[in-house]
């Protein structure tokens, strides 16, 4: 058989022809998802089942220490998969769109809730919840942290894991020898910077400001002020409240910061940030409760005896400390899992407050509590010692929520890289939200 | 004439059609449909994805700094890999330890090559920020700064590539005739009249195929940028491929950053195919 060049031609656009339409083809086959969990069937007998769980990498010991006990009460098996916190939501919808369906159970972060839902990839445990609410008790979940971490258009799609916040963490050495007051306010926390700054030398600085562009840094950092002033990212009707008089002040309070903090806010993350807060180099730094584990411990830390916790400050005309849900996950059970009741058993073995007391009261695990019941617990108090107090007024109070429908990810985005620009000098804080602003209406 | 036999050709047109064609026709799927990363091919959605990726000030800035960054990477290095190279080959053919020397940045993960730079960097405790201090220059902090973060990406990366163009040359330098070289010093050539009049145009062929070699891999670069700067401060150093790792990746937007590729590649080809014509033309007044 021999061919010419036409023949050629046209035999590789016949096969270029048939390869485009294949992706259309599995795209229509992803739908398959398997057999819907069945709320009324319980998993008796979970004996030799094998469970996979996708982890967020800084709470792998708190998974581990909820998995141990699972499987001594079960006899199942879990095995955990610890990812970075920024690939958990692209990793789970990747893992059931592909059809890959490696995981029984995810670990989300709540920001990320609608759009795993949106993308099928989360079982709704609405009737689930509903079937077991004695066992369960809803009702004992933070009321600042049950529904948005879980419910998206009126259905449950899982049950908190780590009631995240963040505190203020200063250096009272540095704070004594520089003269200076914890701030109450964030004017008070700006004048302790630059008084600090100025003084250091190079070789001490007021803050450390983190401000790398991406949600969970920057989006943080400009959380703390907007809670401190009284803001909020979406409104009570939902729409975007990002130029707000209080949101306008936030930022402009970041970015009158950044000149005095640890060289340069937009290159500050959580590498750089805590190593300056540990090593007596940065005297300000707000992060979550668990840096007071870390700064506890002497093999990490040089302040040992010198770290105090504070709740944020306040800003403007708000005169009440608020905190931010600045991480906060959840537990949900993947819909390709083969094993959902069992999933969906672990999901809830994992936010019972058992569970959440055992993981609570060890050490360097990174959760908060996520039950009323928890503040009573005398591993609460024990573990998080001075910051106990903070942590349960945070929790109880009206803490600032993230937006976690479908594009929330990619708002919060937009949202950081218009403060970026700002903290570089390039607009006002005005201008930066009115972008940000434009983006979210326009979705 | 006689024709070919198909079946010798079907094997390359089966890799051609599942490595290119198919990856290709994918990609131009995502870009005119409503695909995130929940819900690929999600409806038709026309050139809207092209209108959302061009109206994007980070994508279409991305655009002429990866374009600046790949064009003066690909000549910097071109430029110090020929110095090198030639004093290299006057040193003789063989390389010894230098050979390993030259090979070490090229041998090491891109990713361990951004964390050593951004160690080095840091504003707070970097090696090379403490030695700038000692030298009395306080407050040296390249990253931190736009220009500064961007031609200090340019210098990691020329660190990087250097030795690879070197070697490459070098190999080049050593093809050169030996005779011809003694006759044009018979004749009496300078050193100089040497390397413009004899050793330039013999390996122009080579100078050439490297720059666009050179020029490709600068344009994907990814790691450096993820690594040492995420694309910051600001968008300073917001190169289009990183541009498009965010929008597709961490923002879910598929469908605009399959578009965004799609004008990337048609950015990068129209240089690639400039660079390919002069190649084309060095090679046919080559001597």
């Amino acid at each position: 058989m021999t061919t010419s060049r036409r023949d050629f031609l046209r035999g590789g656009v016949a096969f270029g022809a048939a390869f485009a339409t294949l992706p259309l083809l599995s795209a229509c086959g992803s739908d398959d998802a398997g057999a819907a969990l069945d709320p009324s069937k319980s998993a008796t007998d979970l004996d030799g089942v094998k469970l996979k769980v996708l982890v967020n990498q800084p709470n792998l010991g708190a998974w581990r220490i909820a998995a141990r006990l699972f499987e001594q009460e079960t006899g199942a098996t879990v095995e955990l998969t610890p990812i970075p916190y920024d690939k958990l939501t692209s990793n789970a919808i990747r893992d059931v769109q592909s059809g890959a369906g490696e995981f029984d159970v995810f670990q989300y972060w709540y920001v990320g809730l609608g759009d795993l839902v949106d993308a099928g990839a989360l079982e709704n445990l609405t009737d689930f919840i509903d079937e077991r609410r004695a066992e369960i008790r809803p009702e004992d979940f933070l009321p600042s942290i049950y529904d948005p971490y879980t419910l998206i258009d009126d259905r449950r799609w899982g049950l908190p894991f780590d009631g995240d916040t963040f505190l203020l963490f200063y250096n009272q050495e540095l704070f004594d020898r520089f003269g200076v007051q914890p701030p109450q306010t964030w004017e008070q926390y700006a004048d302790v910077t630059r008084t600090i700054t100025g003084r250091g030398g190079g070789n001490v600085y007021g803050a450390a400001v983190m401000g790398q562009q991406v949600p969970i840094i920057l989006g943080c950092t400009f959380a703390d002020r907007l809670v401190g002033f009284g803001g909020r990212f979406l409104d009570d009707s939902g729409k975007p409240a990002l130029t707000s008089p209080e949101a306008v002040a936030a930022a402009e309070a970041l970015f009158a910061v950044s000149p005095d903090a640890l060289p340069t806010p937009l290159q500050t993350g959580f590498d750089q940030a805590i190593p300056a807060f540990l090593s007596g180099r940065a005297a300000m730094m707000e992060f979550w409760t668990d840096l007071s584990v870390m700064a506890s411990n002497p093999e990490q830390s040089r302040i040992v005896d010198s770290w105090r916790p504070i709740q944020l400050p306040v800003g403007g005309s708000n005169t009440t400390h608020g905190t931010s849900l600045n991480a906060g996950f959840g537990a949900a059970v993947s819909t390709l899992s083969k094993h959902k009741e069992a999933a969906a058993a672990l999901v809830q073995f994992q936010a019972s407050p058992r569970s959440q007391e055992t993981v609570i009261g060890n050490f360097g695990t990174g959760a908060d509590p996520i039950r009323r019941s928890t503040f009573a617990a005398p591993e609460f108090r024990r573990t998080f010692g001075q910051a106990a107090g903070d942590v349960q007024a945070g929790l109880s109070g009206q803490p600032l929520v993230w937006p976690n429908s479908v594009g929330a990810v990619d708002r919060l985005q937009t949202l950081v890289d218009e403060l970026a620009l700002g903290i570089q000098g390039k607009q006002s804080a005005r201008e930066a939200l009115q972008k940000a602003q434009d983006a979210w209406e326009r979705g | 004439m006689r024709k070919t036999p198909a079946s010798l050709s079907w094997p390359l047109i089966g890799a051609l059609l599942l490595f290119s064609a198919f990856p290709f026709a994918y990609l131009i799927g995502l870009s005119l449909t409503d695909s995130t990363l929940a819900r690929p091919l999600n409806g038709f959605s026309g050139l809207d994805n092209y209108a959302d990726a061009l109206a994007s000030t980070a994508f279409k800035s991305s655009l002429w700094r990866s374009a600046l960054f790949a064009v003066g990477a690909a000549l910097l290095q071109l430029a110090l890999g020929t110095a090198l190279a030639l004093l290299l080959a006057i040193r003789g053919r063989r390389l010894g330890w230098l050979g390993v020397a030259l090979l070490l940045p090229l041998v090491t993960p891109p990713v361990m090559v951004g964390v050593a730079w951004k160690l080095l960097l840091a504003p707070v405790g970097g090696a090379l920020p403490e030695i700038a201090d000692t030298l009395g220059s306080s407050g040296f902090n390249p990253l931190g700064s736009s220009l500064g973060a961007f031609v200090s990406l340019l210098a990691i990366d020329t660190w990087q590539w250097t030795p690879f163009v070197t070697l490459l040359l070098y190999a080049a330098l050593l093809g050169v005739p030996r005779e011809l070289l003694d006759a044009a010093r018979i004749d009496g050539a300078s050193t100089r009249q040497l390397l413009r009049h004899v050793i330039l145009p013999l390996i122009a062929g080579t100078l050439v195929a490297v720059f666009l070699l050179r020029l490709v891999i600068a344009f994907k670069v990814f790691d450096i940028v993820y690594v040492v700067t995420s694309g910051g401060p600001g968008f300073a150093t917001t190169l289009s491929a990183f541009d498009i790792y965010r929008t597709g990746l961490q923002d879910f937007q598929v469908g605009e950053a399959a578009a965004a590729t799609v004008v990337f590649s048609l950015l990068v080809g129209i240089f690639v195919t400039v660079v390919s014509r002069l190649h084309k033309r060095v090679r046919e007044v080559a001597p």
